[in-house]
């Protein structure tokens, strides 16, 4: 027997592929995530209005969505509702992170696999090519800078955002702050669109390689968003079967009882399945749930999509397009949300703190992400992540296997493994931090 | 490509465990791609080996398990110049938080993995085992703090504390009897947090940050840590000048605000204290702090 190690990178934090084989069988591959800090045990004992501090710090990719789940996890816990107002700066910060999250795994992670190289910055490889793949490259950071930039005109900090608390937002956005957004944002959506454009070009120029085109099965798919106009801030998650069919939708409160979850030897994160079927979240299942965003280039990168893919879509690369079409999706939703007046409404209610349990839902970027906290006499007496990567292990190790039948033969295992393992996996985005925790 | 474009210094991101918020940071400042190559950051870059001609070696992440004590000591045998930074690599940061022994037992018992890497009893700073040349805090640094570490670590001059940045007015008739935090729901723009019945640590945090959360409405919690007036001191003394600076401004009992100050989210940035978890870690010196 064989194993064949390959280390990963251009995801985020620290995990690596494992697979055995014997004679040109592939007996197993694993996804073996390798850090552990320890979050859900030492939060115990800390006060829970401060969760909201602390449960960012889980990942500074994805903090935005842990900052808004604890709030809302909270505020169940404390029965208090936020004004409508505060709820709509939620969902620009939310937007934030989406417009930074699908722009990094687009521009930096997965875009140098389509031109093989090693990273963004290595894209000036051939002179004559060099001009315009700076540009690419400039451009690329530049618009996922702005989803940053969002993340702090809504959040304040920008890693770590503060603005969201207990009973609302600490502030609203000012007209002179949301208008220079807007220019912004206006200014760098048709060069979103441009890059997505040379991305959806160079995707399917790769036709012959694993990682691409119908080379998986169908599987079911979880989100927290609806059809319409997908919202990141909602409070119920929906299950659609492989041929498109919504089996069920429930509260946060409901998942235990509707998803299994399994802890595996090899790794420190753990897997989830839906009645014993593998699940996919991230864009790939949103998508395949909305039916239309009712925003313009939005619907027709959609329509696009869905010509050339059908619906519900499966093959795994389809998850990279579907990233591009929310980036696109989550400006034009900002452009919208920004126009109206957040500066004179009320952004916060008071409350008093009680005991008891609480779920907060979001939809993070990977997908529908929970907090669940128990509070006893003011204290965190127990608390749980539910991470929409776990949601994904199980189907990123059935894409390895097929990713590893393809390419380990009797007597030969082609090189191009190692490059189609690498493209398997960022397709799923996994993280692995908040997948750990 | 070994021509005139190829001078342009190398440096190389060794990420242990973190968050990765750090190098978002870094990847938003966007004055080093000239001037600096990034040759080694797995984040973003497919290369799974430090080069051995790098120039400049960014830490981030704590020490948490035995495979990222071993890469770090391999990693600083590459190179001169060795920045730690972020909040994890300077004190362990936010997994601190489980720096005690129930902890411990219930963590250790559950994360045995056998082909895994081990996890340490508790993660340590980076500097309990390589030497330093220059700290730069913050949860995680910004983007200019970034820049001046890499670009000018001596000509970058920080605010002093994190007050001297946030523009909030501090008054001195409005006195909170109690650390009530957002209960109230009624934030001022305008006005310190401090009257507000904040715990804010803005006046002995240090600054350079340009006080985002505080401007924000968000009480500072020290990520930068110790401003220079207390970083070679210990934190003792960094607890009294807090007591004294809400004895002059509010009504709050001493015991609830010594209580308070031992909160989670505060501890997990005063950490960067040499002896705050009563470990016997060398002091670090104000110079080699950005």
């Amino acid at each position: 027997m064989t194993t064949l190690t390959f280390p990963l990178s251009r995801i985020e934090g620290h995990a690596r592929v494992v697979m055995e084989e014997e004679g040109g069988n592939l007996l197993s591959a694993q996804f073996q995530a390798v850090e552990l800090r320890g979050f859900r045990n030492f939060v115990v004992g800390t006060p829970a209005e401060q969760m909201p501090v602390i449960v960012p710090r889980i990942c500074g990719v994805c903090s935005t969505a842990h900052h808004v789940a604890s709030v809302k996890a909270l505020e169940k816990v404390f029965d208090v509702t936020p004004p409508p107002m505060a709820c709509e700066i939620r969902e620009i910060l939310l937007l934030g992170q989406l417009i930074q999250n699908q722009a990094t795994s687009l521009f930096i992670f997965t875009m140098p696999d389509r031109v093989n190289v090693e990273s963004l910055f290595d894209m000036d490889e051939s002179e004559a090519n060099r001009q315009a793949q700076f540009s690419i490259a400039q451009q690329a950071l530049k618009v996922r800078k702005l989803g940053t930039d969002l993340i702090t005109l809504a959040g304040g900090q920008f890693i770590h955002p503060v603005k969201a608390h207990i009973g609302g937002v600490t502030g609203g956005i000012s007209r002179q702050a949301a208008d220079a957004m807007l220019e912004q944002l206006r200014k760098m959506l048709p060069v979103a669109c441009e890059l997505f454009n040379a991305y959806w070009d160079m995707s399917v120029a790769m036709k012959e390689r694993i990682g691409t085109w119908g080379d998986d099965e169908p599987a079911y798919y979880i989100s927290s968003t609806m059809s319409l106009k997908p919202k990141l801030n909602s409070g119920h998650m929906r299950v659609l079967s492989p041929d498109g069919e919504e089996k069920e939708h429930f509260t946060p409160e409901e998942f235990e009882k509707r998803l299994e979850f399994t802890q595996t030897e090899y790794s420190y994160a753990g897997q989830t399945s839906y009645q014993g079927h593998i699940l996919r979240a991230n864009s790939l299942a949103r998508i395949n749930i909305t039916s239309a965003f009712e925003t313009p280039l939005a619907d027709s990168y959609l329509e696009r999509f869905r010509a050339s893919f059908g619906s519900p879509a499966h093959a795994i690369l389809c998850f990279d397009l579907c990233r591009g079409i929310e980036l696109v999706y989550a400006m034009e939703r900002a452009i919208e949300l920004l126009a109206d007046d957040l500066e004179h409404g009320e952004t916060e209610v008071g409350y008093t703190p009680k005991d008891g349990i609480g779920y907060g839902l979001v939809e993070a970027p990977r997908g529908p992400l929970i907090h669940r906290y128990v509070v006893e006499n003011g204290l965190i007496a127990d608390a749980q992540f539910i991470i929409p990567t776990v949601h994904n292990m199980k189907a990123i190790e059935r894409a390895l296997m097929v990713a590893g039948k393809r390419y380990i033969h009797p007597g030969s295992i082609n090189l191009e493994l190692e490059k189609a393992v690498g493209r398997v996996v960022r397709a799923f985005d996994p993280c692995i931090s908040c997948a750990t925790q | 490509m070994e021509g005139a474009l190829k001078k342009i210094p190398k440096f190389a991101v060794l990420q242990l465990s973190g968050c990765a918020g750090c190098e978002v940071s870094l990847l938003n400042a966007s004055e080093w791609y000239d001037k600096y190559e990034l040759v080694y950051m797995p984040l973003v870059v497919s290369t799974h080996h430090i080069p051995d001609d790098i120039e400049v070696l960014l830490i981030s992440g704590g020490v948490r398990n035995d495979e990222d004590a071993y890469k770090l000591q391999r990693a600083v045998k590459l190179v001169d110049r060795v920045i730690a930074v972020g909040t994890c690599a300077i004190s362990g940061g936010v997994t601190n938080l489980g720096d005690r022994d129930d902890v411990r037992e219930i963590f250790l018992s559950q994360a045995k993995r056998a082909h895994l890497p081990q996890l340490l009893s508790k993660t340590h700073p980076v500097d309990a085992y390589v030497d330093i040349d220059l700290y730069l805090p913050g949860c995680p640094p910004t983007p200019e703090l970034f820049m001046g570490a890499l670009l000018d670590p001596q000509g970058f001059k920080a605010a002093s504390i994190v007050c001297a940045e946030c523009g909030r007015r501090k008054l001195n008739d409005m006195k909170p009897d109690h650390i009530t935090g957002f209960q109230k729901g009624d934030l001022d723009p305008d006005i310190c947090l401090v009257n507000q019945g904040f715990l804010c640590v803005g006046t002995s945090t240090r600054g350079g940050c340009r006080a985002p959360c505080t401007r924000a409405g968000h009480p500072c919690v020290g990520c930068r840590g110790p401003s220079n007036a207390f970083i070679e001191k210990e934190s003792g003394v960094w607890m009294e000048s807090i007591q004294r600076v809400f004895e002059r401004m509010t009504n709050i009992p001493s015991e609830e605000l010594n209580e308070a100050l031992r909160s989670p989210q505060l501890s997990m940035f005063l950490f960067q204290f040499s002896d705050y978890a009563g470990g016997n870690r060398r002091i670090r010196s104000k110079d080699k702090v950005l």
